[in-house]
């Protein structure tokens, strides 16, 4: 378990001026499934993007499989899965195409990506559709589509950008299960999600990121302890230092019922 | 996926590409899905005769561009000063191949979606815009192709054949040439702008190379001096800035034996040129690709515009409440989005430029006051040209699938959307660009032609009406996919019965200006003709 998968070293990014990231460290083992928590714009997409090389001249350092990303090339992409977050296809593709391409991508030949996805698409009840257009898919076929395409190549380390949106309550079943499992066989999962509750059931370690800071680092029970908040929620509106969802929600409230006149 | 047989043209040149360090099975691949792609449209969601367009609209529509290429025929008639002749023919088709990298192939070029799929794959960066250049570089030749077919064969039975051979080099290095120029453009521009900018840059340039075209072709016809009927030439050092004059030189020492200093120079450019920009553009390919993320940076927040002029605007010509609210939502449309602004912003640019083309030519034969007096004013009506295009146009949308708020909404009265966005149109696009063309011919003709141009504004509006009942079936503005609209496809017919209408008032307005005052009652039928059509198509 304490081979290094992914570490950051002092990590920082910033976008036209603007800093996003201010300097994370972090360090993640093998067979870890790791929540990467916070709110919007803290800079989680940021950080993964920085890991897949989508972003250059970040400072510090990302080491993955032990190698600076930054003069590894692109060869460490083979053994990385990504699911995006805006759900980013080339949707005029049908998924046998689309999945065979990124298979082929990967390093798979043609007729073995063929017959995995086909295999895979199987599992979801989405055999039937294997030949038609990702355009006239529903928005949760389209996830589905999206994660098969970061497993076909059995990744060792695999990054999923809020992965279960638009899935119904069973496929989130499975994929919950579908992780774990991972997970034992010693996959590294990197999990970034604002659904605190799935974050609290699979993973192990859980990442808390407030301004391009990790604000926590730790398993839930860790993280329960340090700040006697029941659920991740409760931790999450603590360490985000937000405590006025109430007052919030009313005056949204009346500001919806307002008719326009005073009193 | 069925096999895309022209890919196999390049099989013979994999040990090339493998010199160059580009893994060719993976480009090849990319190539494959993004020529299938291109072959396939998505379906429309909301139009009522939904027929599934399927095919490559670009291959479509080549034939108009075999029909620009008749341009070029009439210049090899005009003697055998090569450098002149094939000067102006550089410049021409310059000008057409530029005009359809930015508007058409500017989507590839820029495409962000790229970097989420593929970047993220372990395919070398290389591999991936090598991909990109050929993807390009495959519509670029099979449109040159196009374009030059006709006037190649010409020239081989009129000139012969070693002026055939150049022609067709000549016309390989221009291709070269444009695509690395264009893509230094935007990578000039990205190198100093944030994305946003770039996006409204990019739509900026395409209405300064229209500019450039009026500039350069009057540069390039003043380089020589008539004498007779001979044109000579007559060098200066700045010519080696102006491109198409390169490619001239090398017609001019190979077939008039021609070895002067300066023709071997602009020889020499015209080789080099392409090649060197070429390089250029390999070279700095890594910083554009970096530069490109902006594009997937959000913008800082901006301060509200005052809206005083447009909140005028829309009280003035807008009627009811409804008809603000989608005039002020398609004024926003028409004046934010990329896409659309890619396929309308040349036309415009054209619309500021043709009259004015025209106008000058007449200075070639006519001293300015002769022109004043003249009836050369009428040249105003090019722009009422592209009144079709864009009526056409406005049916697009990149983000058409927005539109299933017009259907969830309670909407009174469903015609008012689209009178709105036309006037919008009318007002945000047409009257800027012909307000300034006016005041300009007003200078040159006096205020003797204030009715006439006023007649014009008014034909607009008749044209934009004849226009949609021609053009627009659905019930909605923004609501088709852009991808489908592709320049000069199936709509090509129609636009040039546009152009024929407008020609067909251009002559009215002719025959008008030969009978005393007969322009005020030609202009108060125009208006009452204007206003009760418009009250009939939008009942």
């Amino acid at each position: 378990m304490n081979e290094k998968v992914l570490s950051l070293q002092n990590l920082t990014m910033s976008y036209s001026g603007k800093d996003v990231l201010n300097g994370i460290n972090l360090d993640v083992y093998r067979g870890q499934i790791i929540g990467y928590i916070g709110p919007n714009g803290a800079g989680k997409s940021t950080t993964l993007k920085v890991m897949l090389g989508l972003v250059e001249g970040y400072g510090g350092t990302v080491e993955i499989f032990g190698k600076s990303i930054a003069t590894n090339d692109h060869i460490y992409k083979h053994k990385i899965g990504y699911v995006p977050e805006n759900a980013e296809i080339y949707d005029n593709l049908t998924a046998a195409e689309y999945l065979t391409f990124i298979g082929e991508l990967y390093g798979l030949k043609r007729d073995e990506a063929t017959t995995k996805a086909l295999k895979l698409l199987d599992e979801f009840d989405m055999g039937d559709v294997f030949h038609s257009r990702i355009s006239s898919y529903s928005k949760g076929m389209r996830q589905k589509v999206l994660i098969i395409s970061s497993l076909l190549h059995n990744p060792d380390l695999i990054f999923l950008d809020e992965p279960l949106s638009g899935l119904d309550a069973n496929s989130v079943m499975v994929i919950k299960d579908m992780l774990e499992a991972l997970a034992n066989q010693g996959k590294t999962i990197f999990y970034s999600s604002h659904i605190m509750d799935v974050v609290e059931k699979i993973s192990n370690r859980i990442v808390l990121l407030v301004n391009g800071e990790i604000a926590a680092d730790g398993s839930f029970d860790d993280l329960k302890e340090q700040s006697k908040a029941g659920s991740l929620e409760g931790i999450f509106n603590q360490l985000t230092g937000f405590d006025e969802h109430k007052e919030t929600a009313e005056k949204i409230v009346s500001i919806v019922t307002w008719d326009g006149q005073d009193g | 996926m069925g096999e895309i047989r022209i890919l196999r043209v390049l099989d013979p040149f994999q040990s090339v590409f493998r010199k160059m360090n580009i893994d060719y099975g993976v480009m090849r691949k990319i190539l494959e899905v993004k020529l299938t792609m291109d072959q396939r449209r998505i379906p429309t969601i909301l139009s009522q005769n939904a027929k599934k367009k399927e095919g490559n609209q670009f291959l479509k529509s080549l034939w108009i561009y075999a029909l620009y290429g008749l341009l070029l025929v009439p210049f090899v008639f005009l003697g055998d000063n090569y450098l002149f002749q094939v000067s102006i023919m550089a410049g021409i088709a310059m000008f057409i191949l530029m005009t359809s990298m930015i508007s058409d192939f500017s989507s590839v070029l820029l495409d962000v979606r790229d970097k989420v799929i593929l970047h993220t794959k372990p395919v070398h960066t290389r591999t991936i815009n090598a991909a990109k250049i050929l993807h390009i570089a495959i519509y670029l030749t099979l449109l040159t192709g196009a374009f030059i077919a006709i006037p190649a064969i010409v020239f081989l039975f009129v000139e012969g054949f070693l002026f055939f051979l150049l022609f067709v080099i000549t016309i390989l290095l221009i291709d070269l040439f444009v695509l690395a120029f264009t893509a230094l453009i935007y990578m000039f521009v990205l190198q100093f702008f944030d994305g946003e900018k770039l996006k409204d840059i990019i739509n900026y340039v395409q209405i300064i190379l229209a500019v450039a075209v009026v500039v350069g072709y009057q540069i390039i016809i003043r380089l020589f001096d008539v004498v007779g009927l001979e044109y000579v030439y007559d060098y200066s050092w700045w010519h080696v800035l102006i491109p198409p004059v390169w490619f001239g030189a090398p017609f001019e020492l190979v077939l008039n034996q021609n070895y002067s200093s300066e023709i071997i120079i602009l020889s020499l450019l015209a080789v080099f040129g392409p090649i060197l920009s070429i390089f250029l553009y390999y070279l700095l390919m890594p910083s554009f690709e970096r530069n490109l993320q902006k594009l997937m940076e959000e913008s800082s927040t901006k301060k509200r515009k005052k809206r005083s002029l447009n909140d005028l605007f829309e009280k003035v010509v807008c009627f009811s409440r409804e008809e603000k609210i989608f005039y002020r939502f398609a004024s926003i449309m028409i004046s934010r989005e990329r896409d659309f602004k890619l396929k309308v912003y040349p036309s415009l640019g054209m619309a500021l430029v043709f009259p004015l083309i025209f106008l000058f030519n007449n200075l070639s034969y006519q001293s300015f006051e002769e022109l004043g007096q003249g009836r050369s004013f009428l040249t105003i009506y090019f722009t009422n040209i592209i009144v079709g295009t864009v009526v056409y146009m406005v049916q697009f949308s990149a983000k058409y699938k927005g539109a299933w708020v017009f259907q969830t909404t309670p909407i009174q009265k469903q015609t008012l959307v689209y009178s709105a966005t036309l006037k919008a149109f009318y007002m945000k696009l047409y009257l800027p660009i012909i307000l300034v063309l006016s005041i300009l011919y007003i200078w040159i003709f006096s205020f003797r032609i204030v009715p006439d141009l006023l007649a014009v504004i008014v034909t607009a509006l008749l044209l934009i009406l004849i226009a949609y009942k021609l053009f627009n079936n659905g019930k909605y503005p923004f609501t088709e996919p852009i991808e489908s609209a592709q320049q000069g496809g199936g709509a090509t017919g129609k636009i040039i019965v546009m152009m024929l209408i407008v020609a067909a008032f251009t002559i009215i307005h002719l025959i008008i200006s030969f009978i005393p005052y007969a322009i005020y009652i030609y202009l108060g039928l125009l208006i009452v003709l204007t206003v009760v059509l418009w009250k009939i198509i939008f009942k």
